[in-house]
């Protein structure tokens, strides 16, 4: 895909990326361009970034093609490491959940787990796992976004270290009693994951969770 | 108010005596250092700590002005570290809180690390980044604790360091040797970069590393790229935490802040996100008396004394489970 001539408009200065929005029609778009990391080795640099927009596109039509709420790609311009794909209208988790009531964000929680739980049996786990990393749309419906660090992984253990990382997000950048979200979570996560699945992933991400780091012995 | 604080968690036995957690006044310290080759073994640690231990204590309150320091409260490293070093740190502060009443107030090592940084420094809230021999954590102060936001799931950046500075046979400290081979070093070979969310791995570099370097590569080539691939990972990792926690600011400290390549990755990370970026100085870096010191005067402010018998070691203690209710700073 070409992007030269479409006229862009920077919103977003991620970890890993610019965000651009864009018309491309007839749908209103996002560009996610890896930008060159001043700190890391050019030659590491640019496999980090080629590498994880081909897979990231690879894989959020995957998890389209599973049934999970996730942008659709309209395309990718490889030679600057551009993703184009259909923006979401909405707010990230990170910037809406503080101001929620108890019941929406459960209900968001809820919502965002059977999210999860297709993905998981898709078998694809999300790597970057992250209230900045969901959208929630004006009707409260989230979307994931973001599968840079995606992988496809049937492993429980890369699938609780999904769920950790989610929970880590929350505990700490949010002022918010955890557990309630998590129950409510798993809830929606069993609805579509099935048990087999939610006791696996669950299981593992209680024990990273204690498994943490004390102290290493040299 | 004056607190002497006692490290003995590892390698290092020292002690401090800061006036609250503003000015060092003195600062001795003494690393074991294990024959070429060896790690560090617990027990001749302690042994190496029993015996220097006394010395050190003397020229830790001998002021600057000729007189004895007459410390208001004595602080000592409970945890985390190797059982037998522990407790030689906490029997000589024991002994010495008995002997003067003065009260007595258990550290966390790790925490200290971050609080004499912070003083150092002014820092106020930040992405602290704790790279040393016993930790490799990102973390943020939520609420009346550090949460730990991202660490290592095997061995930590200091352990990597180590462990290959032994395998290649380069002189201690190995951190340094590697530092200095690297600059020499100019191609970087394919290593193993593992990104897990927030958390790096490290046991899978450091075996390629090893493997190459039985492959007869360049020893400056190996060096370099394992910093380049090890410090990468951790400064995506620092990057994405940032980004998530929303921090003005980035505080590196620990043994491994000495490292110039790695403060100048993690200080263009803080830039690059308009945050202000702080460094641990290298006199500061390593395990020493005064970090302890300095996270005693803030405890004891917070009124978090222990009783003689109930002063414990606690050789597996995590940095979540600790309460700093100092941070954030004015
Ligand atoms: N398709 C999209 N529609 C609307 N906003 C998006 C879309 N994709 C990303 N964003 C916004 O841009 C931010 C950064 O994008 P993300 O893919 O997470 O990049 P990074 O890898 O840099 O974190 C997201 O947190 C979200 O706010
Ligand atoms: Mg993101």
């Amino acid at each position: 895909m070409d992007t030269a001539r479409l006229t862009l408009e920077t919103f977003y200065r991620g970890a890993e990326a610019d965000l651009f929005r864009s018309n491309v029609d007839p749908w209103k778009a996002v560009l996610k361009r890896r930008v060159r990391k001043g700190y890391r080795h050019e030659s590491l640099d640019d496999s980090i970034r080629r590498e994880r927009t081909l897979s990231e596109a690879t894989l959020l039509h995957e998890a389209k093609a599973a049934g999970a709420r996730v942008p659709s790609v309209i395309g990718i311009e490889v030679e600057t490491n551009t993703i184009v794909m259909t923006q979401i209208d909405g707010v990230v988790a990170r910037d809406c959940l503080d101001a929620m009531s108890p019941n929406d964000s459960m209900e968001l929680f809820r919502s965002l787990g059977a999210q999860i739980g297709l993905i998981h049996t898709a078998g694809i786990v999300h790597g970057d796992l992250t209230t900045s990393n969901v959208i929630v749309t004006a009707s409260g419906t989230p979307f994931i976004v973001d599968f840079g660090m995606a992988r496809r992984s049937n492993n429980p253990e890369d699938r609780g270290v999904d769920l950790h990382l989610l929970q880590r997000s929350i505990s700490t950048s949010h002022r918010r009693d955890v557990p309630p979200l998590l129950k409510a979570l798993a809830r929606g996560y069993r609805e579509t994951a099935g048990e087999k699945v939610f006791q696996s992933s669950w299981a593992k991400a209680r024990e990273i969770a204690r498994r943490g780091r004390y102290f290493a012995i040299r | 108010m004056l607190c002497l604080g006692i490290e003995s968690t590892a390698h290092t036995f020292g002690a401090s005596v800061v006036e609250d957690d503003e000015r060092i006044i003195t600062n001795v310290n003494s690393t074991y250092r294990p024959p070429a080759g060896m790690g560090i073994h617990p027990r001749k640690a302690s042994e190496h700590h029993a015996g220097i231990a006394d010395s050190i204590m003397e020229k830790a309150i001998l002021s600057p002005d000729g007189g004895q320091l007459d410390p208001d409260v004595i602080a000592y490293s409970a945890g985390p570290g190797l059982g037998p070093c522990l407790r030689i740190g906490a029997t000589v502060a024991r002994a010495i809180s008995s002997f003067l009443k003065k009260p007595l107030v258990p550290v966390h090592h790790g925490v200290a690390h971050l609080d004499i940084a912070m003083s150092l420094g002014q820092v106020h809230d930040p992405l602290a980044v704790l790279v040393s021999g016993g930790h490799t954590s990102i973390l943020v102060h939520m609420g009346k604790r550090w949460r730990v936001y991202g660490e290592t799931q095997d061995i930590t950046l200091g352990n990597i360091l180590d462990m290959f500075a032994r395998e290649a046979k380069l002189p201690a400290p190995g951190g340094l040797s590697i530092e200095n081979l690297a600059k020499k070093g100019s191609r970087l070979l394919r290593l193993p970069y593992t990104v897990k969310g927030n958390d790096v791995a490290y046991s899978g570099l450091l075996t390629a590393a090893i493997s190459q370097l039985n492959h007869r590569a360049a020893v400056e080539d190996v060096c370099f790229s394992l910093q380049e691939i090890a410090f990468s990972m951790l400064s995506e990792a620092v990057e994405r935490s940032l980004v998530q926690t929303r921090r003005k600011e980035v505080l590196l400290a620990g043994g491994v802040a000495a490292n110039t390549h790695l403060k100048e990755m993690i200080r263009s990370v803080a830039e690059d996100h308009g945050a202000s970026f702080y460094s641990i100085p290298l006199q500061y870096s390593g395990d020493c008396g005064a970090q302890i010191a300095f996270s005693g005067s803030l405890a004891f402010a917070h009124d978090m004394k222990v009783s003689n018998e109930n002063s414990h070691v606690i050789p597996r203690w995590r940095m979540d489970e600790v309460d700093v209710p100092w941070i954030p700073r004015d």
